[in-house]
């Protein structure tokens, strides 16, 4: 991991409390931005990177946000494993100023670890809003340690970052515990490593009880020894009733507390009270719901009209329709003789007609105005409104509202949001809203095309499609969750002022996660692409047909042709759709007919390139299990439907 | 482990919070309750007895007890029996010693028709004013007891019979009043039997909310200082207090619905009923 260039560089970690900046940070120290959200859980991996800031290279190591260093979830784990490990490491822990307490609790637990630490208080104008002063100068005596006021976002206060990097001081503040604790303390460091840095804070974390520590205890120390510590801290849990972790987080609190007194105070909140009011409708069990409702229609225009709509046609009919393909095509019948090859390129399944095509000209515009509109949602701070108001409506299939991160997701890539679902906190829910999207979220390119395909059918079918699509969705969440074994996670999130987003700020995540689907889904577009190409050479595409049709004839009562379609739609679950597309505006699907098959194709599994992330992300097994309960479920409720529709003589 | 088991291990600090205001460990009860007398406004559920932490015994009756510990309780537990058997109808001598528990039954009926507590006409026991009184306040203390047991800690039937049974000897008047005062009054126990009525009832129409209740009792706008949570699970409390939450933290109550929305300082939190039903608070 560590090239022997960088073994010499100081090594730089930005630690602090979720929603803080810190992300923000580490984009203004190394020049690189991380797909970060306004959730905990979205830096779901620790990121590196060279900075040059402040006159000297270092290696700056962005962390998953934390509330404490005695770990709850797997990001706080992976946070406080890069601490303990890293023996020579400085921190630059990001606070949110008006949160000041809990900020002060992890820097207490760095002093504990013996970690030199530079404090940054950010988003100092947001406190200034509510009123609240803090003395700096004062905190920064008291702790012995520089204390810098920022607005990271607005780069205010930054340079001063470039100053004080160097300075090396390890906090001054230490809570007292009682001497019972003491005791343990002192006796638990006796035994640890000599050479191991920060023993009071390890210590304390054994004696919490941190399982999470178990490996490195028997890695680092012979099993005696382990044991030992074990019986301390059974011995001191016993005089107690409480668990010894909330006893040490109390008596942090009260020392935090105490150190708060001198240097922060609060005075009349400055805030505008239309801001605090809105703020508080966005999540009003009544107001919340029309906000909801033209969010969401705002969306769906901004993607809809703007990406699938301008956006496309630009691509499609501009740049690669008078523009890239028919160079290609010339080029390539000049260069390349050979017909196969010529076929392979630029050929009805070309790589460069179908697939290059679909996946920049088609594809990207609509992914790129929705990752657009997303980021637009986490920074203003409404997605976790957004979660609060779908809770409820979540529980029914056993998630709770912080689901709505990837779900809402996969309304632009489902191949993304697969991804996201490391957010959440239980394996079960992760794979249960694995399912989901693969099951019945379609994709924003999808829903291009078959919003155009709606445009020609009357509202009743629209109407019907969403029906069944989202009862299938309830049903079989509800049915998922009382199966999968696991626990769920307690909804306990946090919910952040709301802010006016900088276009800057949403502009370089959308860039981005444009940046990240250029490299992760477009190769798989391709390689979809090819899949189809071999089949029609080698004569599978017409065998599979044949199989098929029966099928899709009798079953979903669709014309033979439709079958094509359903095939290509698990290789390109867009480009499925249109074919199906291609059907309607030429009359071989009647209404009824063209519902039915949108149905099915929307709950048919997911496009090849979702299906290698459920396996990266779940495994082979569960994917293919996934696989194999939706497919027939899928045509299982297209048929349904169909005989429903006839059975009801339902009219268009 | 059930679940009853493992809330019994904080059953004993979580009263004592609730008894004597705030307590950080056994050992500085002492200190804490020479502390309380400068703090302004703490924890008021100060109706300490003033006596030793709560053991095995009990809390300074006042009562001169004739006979010793045990002999006392077998008393009190045949003075529940008569008065059990009695809402089933139920006071023929023979049946009651059948289904007294004590092997002395027989010797301590007749001491307590001695001592004028009850009387045993043609076979029949019957309560006299002393019986009456002191067997009502026992029935009183057991029910009111497994209340506090199923209602705060959720135990189930048969831990709660058992630590009913040692816990209602512990009880002083005093503090039972709070108890009741503490559990809004509640007409029935558990089982659904009635719990007789003591003086704090009787206050009950001015005294309209009890003192300590969990958190999504208040009404939205309410602020709280947060006495004690009881959580199902170690990990909910420990998040809760990274996140700021514990006892004596100041917490605001600004939504219900579609979700419980807290404030505490400058952060805001959506969370669940179920969280917020275990977080105990006293209305600021």
């Amino acid at each position: 991991m560590l090239s022997s260039a960088d073994e010499t560089m100081e090594r730089i970690a930005l630690v602090g409390n979720p929603n803080v900046g810190k992300s923000v940070i580490f984009g203004w120290l190394t020049g690189q931005y991380v797909t970060v959200s306004n959730y905990p859980g979205t830096t779901v991996e620790v990121t590196q990177g060279n900075s040059k800031i402040g006159g000297r290279r270092r290696v700056i190591v962005d962390t998953p946000g934390i509330d404490n260093l005695i770990p709850m979830s797997e990001d706080e784990r992976v946070t406080r494993d890069i601490l303990l490990e890293e023996r020579d490491l400085t921190v630059i822990q990001v606070c949110d100023a008006k949160n000041l307490r809990r900020g002060l609790m992890i820097t207490l637990q760095l002093a504990e670890m013996e970690k030199p630490v530079v404090l940054v208080l950010n988003m100092a104008d947001e406190a200034k809003e509510r009123g609240i002063s803090i003395d700096s100068p004062g905190l920064s005596r008291l702790l012995g340690v520089p204390v810098l006021p920022t607005v990271a976002i607005h780069r205010g206060g930054l340079d001063g970052l470039a100053r004080h990097m160097d300075e090396k001081r390890i906090p001054q503040i230490q809570p007292v515990y009682p001497p019972d604790f003491d005791e343990s303390i002192a006796e638990i460091e006796k035994i640890l490593p000599e050479k191991q840095k920060g023993k009071k804070a390890l210590a304390l974390m054994l004696l919490a009880g941190d399982e999470s520590l178990r490996d490195w205890l028997h890695a680092s120390l012979p099993d005696p020894a382990v044991q030992r510590i074990e019986e301390i801290g059974q011995r001191l849990q016993r005089q107690h009733q409480e668990p010894l972790g909330y006893l040490i987080n109390q008596k942090r609190l009260k020392t935090v507390d105490q150190l708060l007194a001198g240097v922060f105070n609060k005075e009349k909140d400055r805030r505008g009270t239309a801001a605090l009011a809105l703020g508080n409708l966005t999540t009003h069990p009544v107001a919340g719901i029309p906000i909801l409702i033209l969010v969401l229609y705002l969306m769906y225009k901004f993607v809809g009209d703007f990406g699938a709509g301008v956006g496309v046609d630009f691509m499609q009919n501009v740049v690669f329709g008078k523009g890239v393909n028919p160079t290609t095509i010339r080029a390539v019948e000049y260069l390349l003789p050979w017909k196969p090859l010529q076929d392979l390129l630029v050929g009805p399944y070309g790589l460069v007609t179908m697939g290059l095509t679909y996946a920049l000209a088609i594809v990207l515009p609509i992914v790129g105005t929705f990752f657009f509109a997303f980021g637009l949602l986490e920074d203003s701070g409404y997605l976790p409104r957004l979660a609060v108001m779908m809770n409820r409506l979540f529980k029914v299939i056993s998630l709770n509202g912080k689901a709505v991160l990837p779900m809402v997701l996969g309304l632009g890539c489902d191949t993304m949001a697969t991804l996201t679902t490391r957010v959440l906190e239980t394996k079960k829910e992760r794979i249960l809203v694995t399912l989901l999207l693969a099951l019945g979220v379609p994709c924003s390119a999808q829903i291009g095309v078959m919003l155009g395909m709606f445009s020609g059918l009357p509202p009743k079918a629209t109407i019907i499609w969403g029906g069944v699509v989202i009862g299938s969705m309830i049903v079989v969440g509800f049915l998922a969750g009382k199966l999968i074994p696991g626990k769920k996670a307690d909804f306990i999130l946090e919910i952040p002022p709301l802010r006016i987003p900088t276009l800057a700020n949403i502009l370089f995540k959308t860039l981005a996660r444009i940046e990240w689907f250029l490299k992760e889904a477009v190769p798989l577009f391709l390689l979809g692409t090819l899949f189809l190409f071999a089949f029609e050479q080698m004569g599978l595409l017409k065998t599979l047909q044949n199989l098929a049709e029966p099928i899709v004839v009798q079953f979903l009562g669709l014309p033979a042709k439709a079958t094509e379609s359903f095939l290509l739609g698990f290789l390109r679950r867009d480009y499925g759709a249109a074919g199906l597309f291609v059907m309607v505006k030429s009359g071989e699907l009647d209404p009824l007919q063209a519902v039915v098959s949108l149905v099915t194709i929307t709950l048919f599994i997911p496009c090849l390139a979702n299906f290698l992330m459920i396996i990266k992300e779940r495994g082979l097994r569960q994917a293919l299990a996934m696989a194999a309960f939706i497919f027939p479920f899928a045509l299982m409720v297209g048929g349904g439907l169909n005989y429903l529709l006839h059975a009801l003589d339902v009219r268009f | 482990m059930p679940v009853g088991q493992k809330l019994r291990g904080h059953l004993l600090p979580s009263l004592s919070l609730f008894f004597y205001g705030r307590v950080e460990d056994g050992s500085s009860l002492e200190k804490d309750m020479g502390r309380r007398s400068g703090r302004k406004g703490g924890e008021a559920m100060n109706h300490a007895p003033g006596g030793p932490p709560p053991g095995r015994g009990r809390i300074g009756r006042g009562w001169s007890e004739p006979g010793d510990k045990s002999e006392w309780q077998q008393r009190e537990e045949l003075l529940e029996l008569l008065w059990t058997m009695r809402e089933k109808g139920k006071d023929n001598l023979d049946e009651i010693l059948q289904a007294a528990e004590e092997e002395n039954a027989e010797l301590l009926l007749a001491e307590m028709e001695r001592d004028g507590w009850i009387s045993i006409p043609k076979g029949k026991v019957a309560f006299l004013e002393e019986g009456e009184r002191r067997a009502e306040e026992v029935i009183r203390r057991h029910r009111l007891a497994e209340r506090l047991l199923s209602e705060v800690f959720e135990l189930e039937e048969s831990s709660m019979e058992s630590s009913a049974c040692q816990f209602e000897h512990i009880l002083s008047p005093r503090v039972l009043d709070s108890v009741c005062a503490f559990l809004g009054h509640p007409p029935t126990c558990p089982h659904g039997k009635p719990i007789p009525r003591g003086p704090c009832c009787a206050r009950f129409k001015r005294e309209v909310e009890p003192l300590v209740r969990p958190l999504s009792d208040l009404k939205i706008g309410e602020v709280g200082r947060v006495v004690f949570i009881t959580p199902k699970s170690r990990s909910r409390l420990e998040r809760l207090s990274a996140l700021g939450l514990i006892p004596g933290s100041i917490v605001r109550l600004a939504q219900k619905r579609p979700s419980f929305v807290l404030e505490i300082g400058e952060t805001t939190l959506a969370l669940e009923e179920e969280v917020v039903r275990e977080i105990y608070v006293k209305r600021v």
